[in-house]
């Protein structure tokens, strides 16, 4: 037996009091009910596995003198339909609501509600479905009493008044983190949006203080290098190189000038790959990934080329007390200059294309806007600084290692916009090339490593370096065998300090450049070991962590 | 339209990915992986386990025997026990296809016998260390060197404390 007929039988036999009348259409048989049987015929219909597959609303006034529900169900096995007829009141059209029974028919009831006023019994009140919020109420467009002509004349869409009304202008809170989507780190801003409008903007880190100081101070003081490096996952160098500073300023040692130009060497190629990879992202930033690959592509270059030199493509493993560990060959530093030749050649043309496009610059211009007077009350450095007018480089202002001898040219924009800080960074690209050959040509000859090395306790020295973020600056307090006090500060936790300003004003759709204008390393700000972009080498950060910390 | 530009450089620099791993990795002579201890070298004097940053070699005694053991899970490929080994033992390969289904493949170990002390017997130094040792000292000391640090101290302890009894005496008297 069919189980259309089973139910036409179940109709018949048991709810013969509520079936008005069965007639059978070309393809389905329409069984009229009283509305309020609907439950007890929508369960009968479900327990025999009917499926539904539409419900139609239907002003019927001027026809029949009512209005209509039909609720089409399907045995798709047997290709069969049962169209259950429900004729409403047609002064005060209701039906019990079935929604508990038929999860289905959830919208088709808000539907009919909005379009044909037809009330649903039972059923939690429930915002408007179709009709916008401002639309007069009692009028319903699918009834028949009303013309397309006078619901035009009644109703202008005005959704600029309706946001306003509904509070779509008011403030709203958007989270960024925490994990952040472009530089893979822990961090978490908090924006707070007007319409568009970045308005302010509230940073939260040190989630992955991971107490590197403190570890630092239990590792002996050539171990200690090592662990710095790691600090951060792109320029490392800086970090092995201002700890070993320290303490050589704390013990007054004196390094042999070859090994101070090979850390300038290295430090140098650092800032270029560095700079590679904070435009690539800006670009990425910017959906323009293509300039993005090509700018990986030129950079993954640099990184052989850090191989070549040190061993290893990022962490370099080769800053001592007292110097370096491993001398470069002459054979070496010539084709390192070959490298810095193709590159400064691809490198302008790449810059002249990318910086070119219209829409590139159109991001960059007049966004994340930090005005020097700011710059200099949140007393930021590096590139953020030098994008915001202030002439300030320690690779100048405190010569250390081989700049004591080269001097670099330093570049300052004053605009002090997201287009600022990208061609001050541009530049210094250059300007690294160009140091990079002098280093190579004007190597002097001698040791690399300063002879016999006493540590004595309680002294204290201080290194800094300007990484490509902008001043590293590590203080050591000598213990006799390992440092009694190494306190770590990475460039980005002077920096990050202004993005908040940075950010007020720009459109939400600027703020993922803007805040990686500063080319932030949350990690290191933390103080923690992040993931390595270079060679993908990553450490994990627990979950439950970052939940507990985020309370 | 100047970003139609960049099509000319795609074009003209072609594919710069390469088909790793079936083409060899862009490596230079110079790059620093896995290190390899040789056993016949090593004579477990523990350098390297010292020296190590990230303490990824250990020294682990477990009665006589005692094992330089290496994990390269921990390992930065800094070579600083490279640079430490008195016998040129570690050699520092290419090798940084590491990854293993089985932690045990990330270990590497070169055990060593230990020698007894001649005087209480535990286990101290490796038999190739000491051996090593005795060669290259005065024949005077080498009875010495066959005792465990603790017996060492406390025979040299002996020999001081009887000669200042013997000089301080007429002093502490007087």
């Amino acid at each position: 037996m069919l189980r259309r007929d089973q139910v036409i039988d179940v109709l018949k036999r048991e709810m013969s009091d509520s079936v008005l009348e069965i007639s059978e259409l070309r393809s389905a048989t329409i069984v009229s009910v009283d509305p309020r049987s609907l439950p007890r015929v929508s369960i009968a219909l479900v327990a025999l596995g009917a499926r539904l597959r539409m419900m139609v609303a239907s002003d019927e006034r001027p026809w029949r003198a009512c209005f209509s529900l039909y609720y089409i169900y399907a045995f798709d096995r047997e290709g069969t339909n049962i169209i259950i007829h429900a004729p409403l009141d047609p002064d005060r059209p209701t039906a019990p609501s079935i929604v508990d029974l038929v999860r289905a028919v959830d919208w088709y009831e808000l539907e009919a509600r909005d379009l044909l006023g037809i009330e649903f019994e039972g059923r939690p009140p429930a915002p408007r479905f179709i009709l916008p919020d401002d639309w007069p109420e009692g009028v319903y467009p699918l009834r028949k009493d009303v013309s397309v002509e006078q619901l035009r004349a009644l109703y202008k869409p005005s959704p600029l008044e309706e946001a306003r009304l509904l509070g779509a202008e008011e403030i709203v809170r958007i989270p960024i983190g925490p994990y952040h989507p472009a530089l893979h780190e822990p961090e978490y801003f908090e924006l707070y949006v007007r319409g568009e409008k970045v308005v302010g903007a509230r940073y939260v880190g040190f989630m992955v203080h991971r107490g590197i100081e403190k570890l630092g101070e239990s590792m002996k003081y050539d171990q200690v290098p090592f662990i710095a490096e790691r600090i951060c996952g792109i320029c490392g160098f800086v970090h092995s190189t201002s700890y070993c500073q320290a303490v050589e300023d704390a013990l007054g040692i004196e390094v042999p000038e070859r090994a101070e130009f090979i850390r300038s060497l290295i430090l140098e190629i650092e800032r270029v790959h560095s700079h590679l990879l904070w435009f690539g992202v800006a670009l990425h930033l910017l959906g323009y990934d293509t300039g993005f690959m090509h700018v990986w592509r030129i950079r993954e270059r640099v990184m052989w080329l850090a191989e070549l030199l040190t061993g290893s493509r990022k962490t370099y493993g080769l800053n001592v007390v007292g110097g370096v560990r491993r001398d470069i060959d002459r054979d070496r530093l010539d084709k390192a200059r070959q490298v810095v030749k193709e590159l400064r050649k691809e490198f302008a043309e790449l810059v002249k294309i990318t910086i070119d496009v219209p829409q590139v610059r159109a991001r960059l211009r007049g966004t994340g806007y930090l005005s020097p007077g700011e710059a200099q009350v949140f007393a930021v450095v590096g590139p953020t600084a030098r994008g915001s007018g202030i002439d300030i480089d320690v690779r100048k202002d405190f010569p250390y290692a081989g700049y004591k001898r080269i001097r670099p040219r330093v570049a300052v924009y004053s605009e002090g916009d997201n287009l600022a800080r990208t061609l001050v960074r541009v530049d210094e690209v250059f300007e690294s090339l160009d140091l990079i050959e002098r280093f190579i040509d004007e190597m002097p000859g001698g040791a690399i490593r300063a002879e016999k090395i006493e540590y004595e306790p309680y002294r204290i020295g201080i290194g800094s370096v300007e990484a490509p973020r902008g001043e590293v600056i590590h203080m050591v307090i000598t213990g006799s065998r390992t440092p009694y006090r190494w306190r770590v500060r990475a460039p980005t936790y002077q920096n990050l300090i202004a993005v908040p300003t940075m950010l007020r004003g720009v459109d939400l759709a600027d703020a993922p450049l803007t805040i990686a204008s500063i080319d932030p390393c949350f990690s290191c700000t933390d103080r923690a070991i992040v993931i390595n972009v270079a060679t993908g080498a990553s450490r994990s950060v627990s979950l439950r962590e970052i939940v507990r910390r985020r309370r | 339209m100047s970003f139609i530009k960049i099509l000319g450089v795609a074009l003209s620099r072609g594919r710069a990915t390469i088909r790793y791993p079936l083409e060899p990795p862009l490596i230079t002579p110079y790059f620093r992986g896995r290190i390899e201890i040789d056993p016949s070298k090593c004579v477990g004097c523990g350098a390297c386990a010292r020296i190590c940053p990230p303490k990824a070699i250990e020294i682990v005694e477990q009665g006589d025997k005692l094992a330089i053991r290496y994990f390269v899970g921990r390992c930065i490929f800094c070579a600083m026990c490279f640079d430490v080994c008195p016998q040129s033992a570690i050699e520092v390969t290419k090798d940084f296809e590491l990854a293993s289904l089985t932690l045990e493949d990330l270990y590497d170990e070169v055990v060593h016998s230990r020698r007894r002390c001649s005087v209480c017997g535990e286990p101290y130094l490796t038999t190739k260390l000491v051996d090593r040792v005795l060669q290259s000292i005065a024949p005077e000391l080498r009875e010495r060197l066959e005792m465990c640090p603790r017996c060492r101290r406390e025979s040299v302890m002996k020999v001081i404390a009887r000669a200042r009894i013997r000089y301080a005496e007429p002093v502490e008297g007087g």
